[in-house]
């Protein structure tokens, strides 16, 4: 394989990670905006939809190129394949940014509820899940991995006492339904950003060594 | 892997000074195709030549070690070399037509080998023919000279030709680097076909290539062979760093 792939393929892994933490700050800013009330933030993170979109088609037809002219091997390919998932799980988690932003549109105006319960805390977990996902992606260290697993059950355990918790409210005061719901559908889309950083993770596991896993 | 059909053990090989192959041991899988990879000079060809002990035509080579076939030592003193070429066949690098007809190509190893019945004959020629993927482009002119065919056609009468005297391994030496794209993919397709009959080993410069029709991939380098794997093990996750590097283009 020529220089020139090589330094295509270092290119393209600098375009994925920028597109991930393009995405990341898109779901970062989106929990400000919630947590703060932010309606201008939330703003600036649903306009970023159509960039992140962009991004992706740009980067996906970069990978599907880089593979047609060069029929890649072993870590090469491994790169490719891995770059392909991470597109695909940011552009996700920048979506989920966009959601979120959306919510905070729409409760505008009403004070949070029970302190937000225990979303700032589970917002903090996924974020650095995130962080560590990317950052194992940028850096090649899996380290930043490393007990991924036991991470995710944290988050699962905290979108079910979410759920509980919100169930509860809404029974004591119907006015609490609205919010409470959204708060719901929040802990949701951070599980479902928790589960994309596995992904993530397990793909990055397989560009380093070959080998599959999965994080349960 | 099931039992195999060729298996060396602690093989060595000098030509003169110089250490060729340096303790290679690996077994091949019958009716599969295995592939050697690697530099210029890494002794794969060498390897190869050692299966049907082409190397004897050469001055001065010293072998040591093990090589059996069904395992007997094809090394031995006692070995009939005749007969271990007749086993073990090989197609070269440049298509290689005798400068005669079509016909007395395939019929010229059969003949050799006591056949001399003008029916049986036929009958070999038409199905080795069709065996190397031939037959339709050719049925009508047996009789014409074989030099005028196209590349791709004289190297799949090579394949015929080598098919004919019913071997249970055939030996390729890059046996595509000679021919345009459409010849090239067209013995790469009778290669798959072959393997349902026969044991292919191939050597090739062309590591697409070697993904594309092997079964199992042997990583040669300066006489040594590094890594010998399933094809999608050497080309997905290659165990050692000196394959990554070669098979990614990083040296070689």
């Amino acid at each position: 394989m020529t220089d020139k792939f090589h330094s295509e393929l270092k290119e393209l892994k600098k375009g994925v990670s920028d597109m991930a933490w393009f995405a990341f700050s898109m779901l970062t800013d989106s929990q400000k905006a919630f947590i703060n009330q932010d309606e201008a933030l939330a703003a600036t993170v649903i306009a970023r939809k159509d960039q992140i979109r962009e991004q992706m088609v740009t980067l996906e037809e970069t990978c599907y190129q880089l593979i047609a002219l060069n029929q890649p091997v072993a870590k090469d390919m491994r790169v490719i394949a891995c770059s392909l998932k991470v597109i695909a799980a940011s552009e996700r988690i920048g979506r989920y940014g966009k959601s979120t932003a959306k919510i905070v549109k729409e409760i505008a105006g009403k004070p949070h509820i029970a302190n937000m319960m225990s979303l700032p805390l589970m917002s903090e977990y996924v974020l650095a899940m995130i962080d560590d996902a990317l950052t194992a992606y940028d850096t090649e260290n899996l380290r930043k991995i490393d007990g991924f697993s036991a991470r995710d059950d944290a988050i699962d355990a905290l979108r079910h006492s979410i759920f509980r918790e919100s169930i509860t409210y809404m029974m004591e005061n119907p006015k609490t339904i609205t919010q409470a719901t959204y708060y719901i559908i929040i802990a949701r889309y951070l599980e479902r950003c928790a589960d994309h950083a596995c992904k993530i993770a397990e793909n990055v596991q397989y560009m380093e060594t070959g080998e599959r896993i999965e994080i349960k | 892997m099931s039992e195999s059909i060729i298996s060396t053990k602690n093989l060595n090989l000098w030509y003169h000074e110089k250490h060729a192959l340096q303790d290679i041991t690996m077994e091949i899988e019958p009716k599969k195709t295995t592939a050697l990879i690697g530099p210029s000079g890494c002794g794969k060809s060498t390897l190869l030549r050692c299966f049907n002990r082409m190397n004897d035509l050469i001055n001065q080579v010293k072998i040591e070690g093990e090589l059996c076939l069904d395992g007997c030592n094809i090394l031995s003193d006692d070995t009939d070399v005749v007969a271990l070429r007749k086993r073990v066949g090989m197609v070269f690098q440049r298509p290689n037509p005798f400068p005669k007809s079509i016909y007395e190509n395939i019929a010229y190893g059969p003949r050799v080998h006591g056949i001399n019945d003008r029916k049986e004959l036929d009958a070999i020629v038409e199905k080795s023919l069709k065996h190397a993927a031939l037959w339709e482009e050719v049925c009508d002119r047996l009789h014409e000279s074989a030099l005028g065919l196209s590349g791709g056609q004289q190297q799949r009468l090579c394949i015929a030709r080598t098919l004919a005297v019913e071997p249970e391994v055939i030996l390729m030496d890059e046996p595509c680097s000679a021919l345009d794209p459409i010849a090239t993919a067209k013995i790469e397709n009778l290669i798959e076909m072959l393997k349902e009959d026969y044991t292919v080993i191939i050597v090739t410069h062309n590591m697409q290539q070697a993904a594309r029709v092997s079964d199992y991939t042997g990583f040669m380098y300066l006489g040594k062979l590094i890594e010998y794997d399933s094809t999608t093990t050497i080309f997905e996750h290659p165990k050692q760093d000196l394959t990554e590097n070669y098979i990614t283009g990083r040296f070689g």
